[in-house]
């Protein structure tokens, strides 16, 4: 909220304080100023002037060559004059010889042969608020009241030294969303008195000839007054400035009171046209679901039965809180008014804004809940208003209509508070008179007849409704720098990951450590996207979670899968020039249990990789595309790092997202944790990513029930090993992991265990081996536990190894 | 055979053997010396055989200055072998140079995404003060989400969560403190609570530069009986000196979350300028680093702990805004943009 500094002045009494210093004192209390703006800067030598004289310049056709009095003793100055609207007999403000404006300092200046004597200014000009100013002001000069006094400097007279605040207010503090509350805030800040008196106009005991009726809970309480007579004119210059400091546009006199009395007293008030009410009857109700009413603005609105209105007899006239009706606004020629200054239910109105659209000035105060004790206060004050400057006379007393609970003064919070917890909350000594001094500050009244104390809280600060309230209160007045720092003194206890956790961080640094590289993309995802898997229209993986308002097109469904996220990141960094590279993410994918959605999804962990481009190019050799071996590297890495290595299964998957020849399913004790493989080219060409771009996926919840807690070394062996080399031949299509297990199965048959290893060290396919085979060659560790073995027995080893890949696989030994 | 001829020629043998070992230019040549001057067949043993022809007064004499002169000359072709040898090793050696300035043979890095990096740094910073970690769903109930933390419908104070909702009751959770109320409905009853929640949470933002409609947050939330505001700030102030460095400090000022009572917004000293006031820091010395406060009692009592009994403190950080402090970024987009320029700036792990 913008707030004038020196409208708080005259309110409570800072003028030693300047407004930066104001500005810090107010953030550490919790006010937050966000800026200390001077309203209007490096304006100096503009005073009032008369237009006594105006004629066509003799040489343009578009300037004039007016005379204007600046001073009642001097002579008029010559000045020329560019504006279409300037008239002799006005009052402008004038730029003399030797004046600073914003957009530099004004000289004598020769203009087509005429010496000009200075420069008559328009509202831009002089820095004045143009967004919030009507048309016809914001054009040519700036016209000043008949009643600005000659000679007088235009900074003083426009009260543009003016500093404003601009205060971020948290939601809780609706009390300082005025002049009045933030008088109460400052004056207990700095032990100052509240010059700020509900005006009492005396009662005339004539009724009041508006008849008010409320039919609906939503509104406990309704004030108004009629006043007759006024005139349509604008308000006084001072009250226009101050309604443009703080951000509010100038209307004239009757709409400005409402708003500047809302500004001071924080109670929104609205002005009907009498003679517009029908039956000068009042009726605030519910309206009726579809009913339309065009508001201020000139918008029709079709309103639902949640909506509060005011209305006349026949129809709505008002929106309760938000927004006035069009056909009873305030209109040049508007003499008489019905002044309503009420309390409505702060939820509805709220909701009413937000299915409108509408966040007015009203309407923000009201949500946040008004001070009972102001409606009455605000209304007099406005009336009185009323009669000092429109010339607006009472006709009859104020009509006051309540439903349900009291609204008034009455509502006082008496809230409990005991000294002792309150140190004990804040762990700092504040002693019992430093206390009671915040409260005596705050306006607050403090029963200590009990060691438990009984607080009484001014209406006006609805937010105070129990202890821990209070305690705040004392913390930010007494001030947050006077908690000292502690450390709890509980149980000492240990921090620990749980298994889970630590699945995810074994999985991150390996996967890392494997030089893959992690990313961080989004949870919403368009439904179209999962097209390229080439999943059925019915696979459950469609099954993704809607938002109900989504931002944008592109991101409306929560994901199912995380391909189309990674495949993303990869075209944009291909597009960017990168060559290639693994990239990796731990995230969640969303599944719901029916849809549509009835209650939270599953959310699964999931890490997922992506496997781009060319591989990192080492100097002398040549670059090459990631493949199927790069990718099950990594992940046999990750298997070994979660002790799962030996239990896995590499299986052929059947995903239609991959190339049914190079993919796999990881399958552990039987369980499978995941699969990976090249991309189905059409899945690819879908996703913008190259053709031999691999994708992983893999359960974190799943393996990590599987993985071992523990770890046991095995003890180092005490006689040595053998190693015998062996390559055949094989058709192509025999698979190594076959012969692994053949090989193993036949030492074991011999003695079990006696094979430590068998590993594939060389593939050949070309000259001297047959089309349709395939070389493959192994090398072979043998070991006994408790001897060390002949040559004879390695031997005999290997040929039962052999024997036996001949007689499943028809391998022969390579010559 | 006359002995002073014999001397003269041993003289003359000596002096040509030295020349000739001085020319011998490697390993072979001086093999080649060897044999020529200390063999069987050189004259040196020539002259040790003929010496039997001398009158038996002057061999001792004779066998004297042949000894002398087979040890001098074993002695300078051992020295000049070594020499040999040492001149061939360094030739070797200097065949073997290459050039050092070449580049290693790369072992790729990968890198911890540096949202994730910040949270694992955050999380061992708690770990080591006794915290446990948990995690929660990111869809959550508008109950949990809202109402359970004192945020009723209709409450003004939701304007400052703009929320992607699913249903009317199912929403993306907003920021981690849903978390607070469902680790104190876990524990077993009035168990003490020390634990840190990081996950990810949704706002309706539009994406700008300090802006995500998808971002994280990492949620504290200690109660137990007894526990202080002054506590809050003793954590907190533990935390920065890990995070940002030992000379931080903390400070709380007033502010305003429906779910806690006292609140605070904390800051630490601007890692910019170090207090001296700087532009990043408005020239106020601190810069916003987390919202706090104690826990409100609706909160407590409605999670099963007694408001009367227990007190507890709550804080939640944004690791994007501690990563953007942290390693300079200007720019939030940059760290879900998933560029690998920007990614492989974190290959390097110290920092």
């Amino acid at each position: 909220m913008k707030v004038s500094y020196q409208w708080l002045c005259e309110v409570v009494d800072i003028r030693d304080v300047a407004p930066e210093a104001l500005a810090a004192r107010l953030t550490s209390a919790g006010l937050a100023v966000d800026a200390v703006e001077p309203r209007v800067q490096g304006i100096r030598g503009v005073v009032v002037g008369e237009v006594v004289a105006c004629a066509q310049h003799p040489n343009a056709d578009r300037l004039k060559v007016c005379e204007v009095r600046v001073s009642e003793a001097e002579a008029p100055l010559t000045i020329v004059c560019g504006a279409p609207n300037v008239a002799a007999g006005q009052r402008v403000p004038v730029a003399t010889v030797g004046a600073m404006l914003p957009g530099g300092p004004i000289g004598r200046a020769r203009l087509r042969g005429v010496e000009s004597c200075g420069m008559l200014c328009s509202a831009a000009e002089i820095g004045l608020e143009t967004r919030l100013l009507p048309k016809e002001q914001t054009e040519g000069l700036y016209i000043l009241p008949a009643d600005a006094p000659i000679g007088a400097d235009v900074v003083a007279y426009l009260h543009l030294d003016d500093v404003v605040l601009d205060i971020d207010l948290t939601p809780n503090r609706s009390d300082c969303l005025s002049i009045r509350g933030l008088a109460y805030e400052i004056a207990a800040l700095y032990g100052r008195e509240v010059r700020l008196a509900a005006p009492s106009l005396a009662a005339s005991g004539q009724p009041s000839p508006v008849t008010v009726r409320l039919e609906t809970d939503g509104c406990p309480r309704y004030d108004a007054r009629v006043l007759e007579g006024l005139n349509d004119g604008p308000s006084p210059i001072w009250m226009q400035m101050r309604l443009l400091a703080m951000g509010v546009r100038p209307i004239g006199c009757i709409v400005d009171v409402t708003n500047y009395v809302m500004l001071e007293w924080g109670q929104p008030l609205h002005a009907f046209d009498l003679d517009q009410v029908h039956d000068r009857t009042i009726v605030v109700r519910q309206a009726e679901e579809g009913e339309e009413l065009v508001t201020l603005d000139g918008i029709p609105r079709r309103l639902s039965a949640d909506t509060i209105v005011i209305a006349d007899p026949d129809r709505a006239i008002g929106i309760a809180g938000v927004m006035g009706g069009a056909n009873s606004e305030i209109r040049s020629g508007t003499r008489r008014v019905i002044l309503e200054s009420a309390v409505f239910h702060a939820a509805s109105v709220r909701r009413t804004g937000q299915r409108l659209g509408l966040r007015s000035e009203a309407q923000q105060r009201f949500e946040k809940g008004v001070d009972p004790v102001a409606v009455r206060a605000a209304l007099d004050r406005a009336a009185s208003l009323y009669t000092e400057l429109a010339g607006g006379m009472l006709v009859g007393d104020a009509v006051s209509v309540r439903r349900g609970a009291p609204v008034d003064a009455e509502g006082e919070q008496i809230v409990e508070f005991d000294p002792l917890r309150c140190r004990g909350l804040l762990g700092a000594d504040v002693a019992d008179e430093q206390i009671l001094q915040v409260f005596d500050a705050l306006g607050f009244t403090t029963d200590r007849s009990s060691a438990v104390w009984r607080v009484t809280v001014p209406t006006r600060r609805p937010d105070i409704t129990r202890e821990a309230d209070l305690v705040e209160e004392v913390a930010r007045m007494v001030g947050y720098d006077q908690i000292p720092s502690t450390l709890p003194q509980g149980a000492t206890t240990a921090g620990v990951l749980t298994r889970a956790q630590q699945m995810q961080r074994v999985t991150r640094h390996t996967l890392v450590g494997c030089g893959m590289m992690e990313v961080f993309t989004y949870a919403f995802t368009h439904p179209s996207q999962l097209d390229a898997l080439r999943i059925a229209e019915d696979d459950p993986l469609r099954r993704t979670i809607p938002l109900a308002r989504p931002m944008s097109d592109d991101r409306t469904v929560l994901r199912t899968h995380l391909l189309p996220s990674l495949a993303q990141v990869a075209a944009y960094n291909l597009a960017h020039g990168n060559p290639g590279a693994g990239v990796f993410e731990i995230a969640r994918v969303y599944v719901p249990n029916g849809l549509p959605l009835t209650e939270q999804p599953e959310e699964r962990v999931q890490w997922a990789g992506l496997w781009f481009g060319q591989v990192p190019q080492r100097v002398g050799e040549r670059a090459r595309p990631y493949d199927f071996f790069d990718a099950k590297g990594v992940i046999e890495a990750w298997l070994e790092a979660l002790g799962c290595r030996g239990q896995a299964e590499f299986q052929r998957t059947e995903k239609p997202w991959y190339h049914p020849g190079r993919s796999a399913e990881v399958v552990v004790d039987g369980r499978s944790v995941g699969t990976f493989g090249q991309l189905h080219p059409q899945t690819a060409e879908h996703l913008d990513v190259p053709a031999n771009t691999l994708y992983a996926e893999f359960g974190l919840e799943k393996i990590a029930a599987l993985s071992h807690p523990t770890l046991r070394v095995n003890p180092l062996p005490r006689f040595p090993m053998s190693l015998r080399d062996l390559a055949v031949v094989v058709r192509s299509t025999v698979a190594v992991a076959d012969l692994v297990h053949a090989a193993k199965a036949a030492a074991d048959r011999i003695e079990p265990g006696v094979l430590e290893s068998c590993q594939l060290f060389d593939v050949y396919r070309g000259a001297g081996i047959p089309e349709g085979k395939v070389s493959l060659a192994f090398s072979f560790v043998y070991r006994a536990a408790d001897r060390t073995l002949t040559d004879a027995e390695v031997t005999n080893l290997e040929h039962a190894v052999l024997d036996a890949w001949k007689d499943a696989f028809q391998a022969e030994l390579r010559q | 055979m006359d002995i002073n001829q014999i001397e003269r020629e041993l003289q003359t043998l000596g002096e040509t053997a030295i020349a000739a070992l001085e020319a011998a230019a490697d390993l072979r040549e001086l093999d080649e010396w060897r044999v020529e001057y200390l063999g069987k067949k050189s004259r040196l043993t020539g002259i040790s055989r003929e010496m039997g022809q001398l009158p038996p007064d002057e061999r001792p004499v004779l066998g004297e200055r042949v000894n002398a002169l087979r040890g001098h000359l074993t002695t300078a072709f051992e020295n000049r072998a070594r020499q040999l040898q040492q001149e061939a090793l360094a030739r070797r050696l200097g065949a073997e140079r290459i050039d050092i300035t070449m580049p290693g043979r790369p072992h790729p890095l990968g890198a911890v995404h540096p949202i994730t990096r910040v949270i694992e740094e955050i999380e061992d910073v708690f770990l080591g003060m006794g915290f446990q970690i948990a995690e929660g769903p990111e869809v959550e109930t508008d109950e949990y989400n809202f109402e359970r933390l004192n945020l009723p419908k209709d409450h003004p104070a939701r304007d400052m969560q703009d929320t992607f909702y699913l249903t009317d009751t199912l929403l993306m959770r907003t920021h981690t403190s849903p978390m607070q109320v469902r680790t104190m409905e876990r524990m077993r009853p009035h168990a003490p609570v020390k634990v840190i929640v990081p996950g990810r949470v949704y706002r309706r933002d539009e994406d700008d530069a300090t802006h995500s409609h998808a971002f994280t947050q990492i949620e504290g939330l200690v109660v137990d009986r007894g526990i202080r505001m002054s506590d809050l700030k003793g954590v907190l102030e533990q935390f920065a000196k890990a995070v940002f460095g030992p000379d931080q400090a903390v400070r709380l000022r007033p502010s305003y979350f429906p779910f806690t009572e006292p609140s605070a917004e904390v800051d630490i000293r601007c890692v910019h300028c170090g207090g001296a006031g700087c532009r990043v820091c408005k020239q106020t010395g601190w810069i916003e680093i987390l919202g706090a406060g104690m826990v409100h009692p609706f909160v407590l009592d409605l999670a099963g702990y007694d408001s009367r009994v227990f007190s507890g403190f709550a804080f939640g950080m944004g690791p994007e805004r501690i990563a953007m402090l942290k390693y300079g970024i200007d720019d939030i987009r940059l760290l879900y943009q998933n560029d690998l320029r920007l990614l492989q700036q974190f290959t390097r792990v110290v920092g």
